[in-house]
């Protein structure tokens, strides 16, 4: 069991024993834990997670009206991450132990190195304070979107381009490369409609694992650009032990990795036709 | 066809001319997001920070912490101080056109005793048996016993008087706020922003002097300090000392160092050897450099020595009895048997860096003492259940926050309530017969005693009340902070 209490967080420090047991009584956590925990099951399966113990709002409000921020953040942060990864991963591997692959995998490494909330407050500082073209805080449009996927997108990248690249060597070393190469196509078929298409199969599968936990929130890009995310919200809950709020924030982030896993899945058989069924 | 064309033209200019001139909203800056706008429902400083804009109480204090008239124009107490009877300002409105009446003070208190309500604040409300409404403008509380906090209590941001219309009609305070205060509630993007516009009904006449009132959420501190500099934020108040010069230097802002009535404190677990042996708490307190913490971890700030914030009409000054002196340290612990062999833990709340900073010097002194303290960090909802609520503690640092009356801060100390076990009946009767007692002056005698022998006990080492450096935009002028409930007061607020 996670220590702590939500009706002492919610009390403050200066509550007396009376008004702390009244507040147990009012949000529930009097009762024994399997009546909280059946009770709570039997609402889910009605598609009612209950209302957010510090707030008083409905979890589902709460998720819903951040959800459109975070998915827009994961999807300009992945479509970043996928334009720097993908071509720089694929120059890497056609052209192996070259100056530009040597630049490529430079870049990957500084991407992993550097910690995303110090690429924030750099590009802030850079971008929003230096050069006023974005916004320092607050959120609303696209612009206050750009810096915040650009930071989330540069760490992503610097693992797919990795991924990309030791993918296409293995793809280009097999037989049907050779074959290929052997019946007459050039290397640009070869390398680009044959290798590529199956070289991208598991940076596919990883993107879409990554893109999951993006919708959870990212909660350090968040704070640093005052972004009104999930993660911010599933954070704060968390802190004040507010157990509807976690509780239907772990079947929200669930639901959304399985929606993307399948999708995922249904981009494999599109890219490779052998995993098509019937 | 085409003058009427003209003419609008020449009107839509003009309307936009004005438009445009419209002064920027007075942009402030709020570390987080508060819980809820209910001002009944919740604890959190951030909550009445911005609801201090939104409703009004009975009462309130001023900018020296006296507590005079708001909501109420005058208030009488009976000779047995039983009966308190409130006269209620004529022609106040709520934001939603209903007129203040004695029925909403009374559905505002009544709200926030009911039990099933369950306020965090409820007790402090406990005094009162019944509220009587004789008429429109009277509000008339029949006490069970003499309570002088009362006063405080109806001063304080939880005491803030809903419409009892919407009251009735179960509203969403917690959303959608609506008081009688100076601004108006317009929108809450959660963990975005709170905008509030101005009332132009409000019954202080002529004031606000603004009409937009922006809180913006900015958890990054880096990031406020930048917004304050590029003049897009004109208000902070929990600014850092180490940022202080970058913002000095950039011109564009005024630096205020007001004394907060926070009491800062090592608090110790007096039910548990060897801080149960009253010769080890005081070998503690001489080995502790109480200047150097405040001024390292808390930004600078006064001394206290006992428990009472620097600066309050009840403080006095005890800080003479145990200066610091590491050798005086030494030769307690050494009378007491106390070595490097006992091991001693000082729990810190995690997610406050500065108590983290501050526990870590009072570790180092007490290590040159011969005192063997390791340091635990845990979150804070385990804080409040481990070491506030349970005391499985042996140190810990934290801060009191300032009250409007004594009663807030002493109350249950001498007692096993408190988290520092520190059991003293005396100084507990002193502190009880305190809140029964009737005006400051005799008040101040039962507190003076209570504080003496908590000064002499040492249940803590008083560390000290902080300085708080709250930076506004050099076109803010007339902001005004209570010292005491730290909240913002943009009544008398003008923008150049």
């Amino acid at each position: 069991m996670v220590p702590g209490d939500p009706a002492l967080v919610i009390a403050g420090v200066d509550a007396t024993a009376e008004d702390i047991a009244a507040i147990r009584a009012r949000i529930g956590t009097d009762r024994p834990l399997p009546a909280q925990y059946l009770d709570w099951l039997w609402r889910v399966v009605r598609f009612d997670f209950g209302t957010s113990l510090t707030s008083g709002q409905p979890v589902t409000a709460l998720i819903f009206e951040r959800f459109g921020l975070t998915l827009s953040l994961a999807l300009l942060g992945m479509l970043i991450s996928l334009v720097v990864a993908l071509p720089i991963g694929v120059v890497s591997a056609v052209r192996r132990w070259s100056f530009w692959d040597y630049l490529g995998m430079g870049f990957s490494q500084a991407g992993m190195a550097v910690p995303s909330f110090w690429l924030g407050i750099l590009l802030l500082l850079a971008l929003a304070v230096k050069i006023p073209l974005f916004p320092l805080f607050g959120s609303g449009s696209l612009r206050h979107l750009v810096l915040p996927a650009v930071a989330l997108g540069i760490a992503r990248a610097a693992v797919l381009l990795r991924l990309t690249r030791a993918s296409m060597v293995e793809e280009l070393s097999k037989e049907y490369v050779i074959t290929a190469r052997a019946k007459g196509l050039t290397e640009r078929m070869v390398k680009y409609k044959h290798a590529l298409r199956n070289g991208l199969l598991p940076v596919v599968t990883i993107a879409g694992i990554q893109l999951g936990y993006m919708l959870g929130g990212a909660i350090i890009i968040e704070q640093v650009f005052s972004l009104p995310g999930l993660g911010r919200l599933f954070l704060f809950g968390v802190y004040q032990r507010d157990f509807p709020l976690i509780q239907g924030g772990v079947v929200f982030v669930a639901f959304a990795f399985s929606l993307i896993n399948f999708l995922v899945d249904i981009l494999y058989s599109v890219l490779n036709p052998r995993i098509r069924v019937g | 066809m085409r003058r009427t064309f003209l003419l609008a033209l020449a009107a839509g200019l003009l309307i936009a001319g004005l438009a445009g001139a419209a002064p920027k909203p007075l942009t402030w800056a709020l570390s987080g997001n508060p819980d809820s706008l209910d001002p009944q429902k919740t604890a959190g400083t951030l909550t009445f920070q911005t609801v201090r804009s939104l409703y009004d109480t009975l009462v309130e204090p001023d900018a020296k912490g006296q507590i005079v008239g708001a909501l109420a124009e005058r208030w009488q107490t009976s000779a047995d101080n039983l009966t308190w009877t409130f006269t209620l300002r004529k022609g106040v409105k709520f934001h939603n056109g209903d007129a203040l009446t004695s029925a909403d003070v009374r559905a505002s208190f009544e709200r926030i005793k009911n039990k099933e309500f369950a306020s965090p604040k409820a007790s402090e409300y406990a005094a009162i048996t019944s509220i009587e409404t004789p008429d429109p403008s009277t509000v008339v509380f029949k006490l069970a016993k003499p309570f002088s906090p009362l006063l405080a209590a109806l001063a304080s941001g939880w005491g803030a008087i809903l419409p009892k219309s919407l009251i009735d009609s179960g509203h969403d305070f917690s959303s959608k706020p609506v008081g009688t205060g100076p601004f108006v509630f317009k929108e809450w993007v959660r963990d975005n922003r709170i905008v509030l516009a101005k009332n132009p009904d409000y019954w202080l006449k002529g004031l606000p002097k603004f009409d937009s009132l922006i809180f913006q959420i900015i958890p990054e501190r880096a990031v406020q300090v930048q917004g304050l500099i590029a003049g897009q934020i004109d208000g902070s108040d929990i600014i850092d000392q180490e940022d202080v010069p970058m913002l000095e230097a950039s011109g564009k802002v005024n630096i205020d160092r007001p004394l907060t009535a926070q009491i800062f404190v090592l608090a110790m677990n007096c039910s548990k050897p060897p801080l149960n042996d009253l010769r080890v708490r005081q070998a503690v307190n001489h080995a502790i450099d109480k200047q150097a913490v405040l001024d390292v971890a808390y930004g600078g700030g006064k001394p206290v020595g006992t428990f009472m914030n620097y600066g309050n009409a009840y403080y006095r000054d005890f800080t003479s009895l145990y200066p610091y002196d590491p050798a005086k340290a030494r030769s307690l612990l050494a009378q007491a048997g106390v070595g490097k062999d006992t091991v001693l833990e000082m729990v810190l709340p995690a997610n406050y860096p500065p108590h983290v900073k501050a526990g870590e010097m009072y570790q180092e002194m007490l290590s040159k003492v011969g005192l063997n303290v390791q340091i635990k960090l845990v979150d804070w909802p385990t804080w409040l259940k481990d070491v506030y609520t349970a005391a499985k503690y042996d140190f810990t640092a934290i801060a009191h926050t300032g009250k409007l009356d004594p009663d807030g801060t002493l109350s249950g100390y001498g007692t096993e309530k408190r988290y520092v076990r520190w059991i003293n009946a005396t100084a507990a009767d002193y502190i009880a017969k305190g809140a029964g007692a009737v005006g400051e002056e005799n008040r101040k005698k039962l507190y003076d005693q209570a504080m003496m022998i908590m000064a002499r006990e040492v249940p803590f080492v008083f560390t000290g009340t902080s300085y708080r450096r709250v930076v506004t935009n050099k076109r803010v002028k007339g902001f005004r902070m209570d010292p005491i409930l730290d909240t913002y007061d943009f009544r008398h607020t003008e923008l150049q």
